[in-house]
């Protein structure tokens, strides 16, 4: 294993920010070699849990022998918001996703977001371990952009039970993913559960996908368990399923969870008297993908997504 | 004249409030035939306030001379009206910038329901002017930004503004989710205000747009009145180029200019200091000759920061 240094920043009174990637060289020339970033924002604990885990697996348990690919793993590139609890890039709250590819001579974000390019250039595949952006937590799952170099076979070997295909909005134009698929490398992003502190089974879960994917793709050789036979869900088979009321939200139905139609999956308390105010049924037949983590809800939020069934 | 003022979205709050986003519309007392519909927005982001004053000094204008309306004019003093009473850039929570998430939908998740609602409301209005501060870092001067792909509608408008630079930039695919794509799109001549800086006034600044937008209001139509508005010609992004200074290093940054100074080739800058040792971290040259139209406002700086901007001749002409 070597440790390299991807970039190194400069603060007024902080002590400098050092990203540092683990390669792992591989003992076979011919095969297909894989990088893994890990948490570009903060309070992405699963990402980087996930990844630093990686790197022990691959230095500890795996042995060089059984590493055949370049695999090069990027835990975290934005220390500076972890330390701190804040989710973007603590002075300018820019996000190091929305800044790729990147420019040597930009703002900061937009440096860090090119020298982590260059890094990362040249892999065959490329996993980005995120969590979703918008006050949701999830099951694991894969998210791949439609831009006419998605490489669905690949993300099936992770063998999780959804692999969400969808066309790229404009803002995700600059997200690290689509432009590693630009840049032709078989890029997906697994997309974790918001966690304050680690779920050991769902972390394990997301482990097992990573050491799946790696075998399969044949990056490493390692004896694994089949996962599931990946369904492709597109965005026209999620149902939305909104808050009619404010309140605290009581989730009775977990993200993972698979629930028949008018099947109660969560309630509203009203914040000041206590009484339910609402009962959430399920729209239809299906799979809970996503639900608000927050127990204080807004009206009209969304607090479920549901994959339809059938 | 009719002022009315309505929820154009709202959504209960987890504990005892309501979350409303609110538009005042002043129309004339006697209806006249085709007459125009302007629309001024602000605080789409909430740590810009320039635009409230801008906004103030407007309905207050409106109240004052009622005789004069001719169109309506409505106006949107705070879209992250949750962000702006509590400092906020982005939408609280959900951290969300409004102004990547256009158009939005009303299926979506909240911020993305927000600017749904913002847009489906100005949809029709002839004209919309969208005022930002810049941001808490940087000061700028009254400039409108144009997106090239619809200059020719909107530069003749932006000259009457008042403003003091009109800089068209290059479409870009990420900007589609602005409002002013949004609304440009829909057909409404949308024109993106930055002046003054984030999280504080500029009383000359807001002064300044209030003719403009006057100027600008009569030129369409939508208020008579007997007074003329004598407008800046401003100085436009087509006859030179804009050259980016970003901090070579991290530390404190001290200006040695004040903002709008006319400078020269090789001038110097400002400092990058380091307090704990005393020592300058780096010292700041202008690469061209122009006017400093922006310039950093909060002086911690990371290696990237922008510090300066400097609008000059083109390369080939230097």
């Amino acid at each position: 294993m070597k440790k390299i240094e991807i970039l190194k920043l400069e603060s007024l009174s902080r002590a400098p920010m050092v990203v540092e990637g683990y390669l792992f060289e591989g003992s076979d020339p011919e095969a297909p070699s894989v990088a893994v970033v890990g948490a570009m924002e903060g309070g992405t604990i699963l990402p980087l849990y996930s990844a630093s885990r990686l790197v022990d697996f691959l230095h500890k348990k795996l042995g060089s022998e059984k590493i055949l690919g370049n695999i090069l793993v990027v835990p975290s590139v934005n220390h500076y918001a972890l330390n701190i609890n804040e989710r973007f890039w603590p002075l300018d709250k820019t996000d190091i996703n929305m800044m790729f590819p990147g420019y040597d001579l930009g703002e900061t974000t937009q440096r860090i977001a090119h020298r982590l390019f260059e890094a990362l250039q040249g892999y065959d595949y490329g996993v980005i371990l995120e969590t979703r952006s918008d006050l949701a937590t999830c099951l694991p799952y894969v998210k791949i952009y439609k831009t006419g170099r998605e490489d669905l076979e690949s993300a099936r070997a992770f063998g999780l039970k959804l692999i969400h295909l969808r066309e790229p909005q404009s803002i995700e134009t600059v997200s690290l993913q689509y432009n590693w698929q630009l840049w032709e490398t078989k890029a997906c992003s697994v997309m974790c559960p918001h966690e304050t502190l680690v779920d050991l089974e769902t972390f394990g879960v997301i482990f097992e996908s990573l050491i799946n994917y790696l075998s399969k793709n044949g990056i490493i050789r390692y004896d694994t368990f089949n996962g599931f036979d990946s369904t492709v869900v597109t965005r026209d088979r999620i149902e939305i399923v909104q808050s009619p009321n404010s309140g605290i939200f009581i989730p009775t139905k977990k993200p993972g969870t698979s629930v028949a139609k008018d099947e109660m999956i969560g309630k509203i308390v009203h914040a000041l008297e206590g009484e339910i105010v609402h009962r959430f049924l399920a729209p239809c037949d299906g799979l809970i993908t996503c639900c608000y983590k927050h127990s204080l809800i807004f009206e009209n939020a969304v607090a479920y997504r549901i994959a339809r069934r059938g | 004249m009719p002022i009315e003022t309505t929820d154009i979205f709202t959504s209960q709050l987890p504990v005892g409030e309501t979350l409303r986003i609110q538009r005042t519309r002043f129309r004339p007392e006697t209806p006249v035939e085709n007459a125009k519909r302007i629309s001024i927005v602000s605080g789409i982001h909430g740590d810009e306030l320039e635009g409230q004053l801008v906004i103030y000094l407007l309905a207050a204008w409106l109240r004052e001379h009622p005789e004069a309306l001719r169109g309506t004019v409505d106006i949107y003093p705070a879209v992250n009206s949750l962000g702006v009473d509590t400092i906020i850039r982005g939408f609280p929570l959900y951290e969300i910038d409004l102004n990547r998430a256009f158009p939005g939908a009303r299926n979506d998740f909240l911020p993305a329901q927000v600017v749904h609602a913002l847009a489906e409301d100005v949809e029709g209005s002839d004209i919309a002017v969208d005022i930002h501060s810049s941001n808490i870092f940087l000061r700028e001067i009254p400039q409108i930004r144009i997106n090239k792909e619809f200059s020719d509608s909107t530069f003749p408008l932006a000259k009457k503004l008042n403003c003091d630079f009109i800089w068209i930039h290059d479409a870009v695919t990420v900007l589609e989710a602005t409002f002013s794509h949004t609304m440009n799109t829909r057909g409404t001549k949308t024109l993106v205000v930055e002046m003054g800086v984030g999280m504080r006034l500029t009383k000359a600044y807001g002064r300044q747009l209030l003719v403009g937008i006057l100027n600008l209001m009569k030129s369409e139509g939508i208020i008579e009145t007997v007074a003329d508005y004598n407008v800046r010609e401003p100085f436009t992004s087509e006859v030179g180029d804009v050259y980016y200074l970003n901090a070579p290093a991290g530390g404190l940054f001290v200006p040695a200019l004040d903002h709008c100074d006319l400078i020269t080739e090789g001038q110097w800058i400002g400092d990058i200091v380091d307090p704990l040792s005393g020592t300058v971290r780096a010292s700041i040259h202008a690469p061209h000759g122009g006017i400093l139209f922006t310039l950093r406002e909060y002086p911690v700086v990371y290696e990237g920061s922008l510090l300066a901007r400097i609008f000059g001749a083109s390369d080939e002409e230097n």
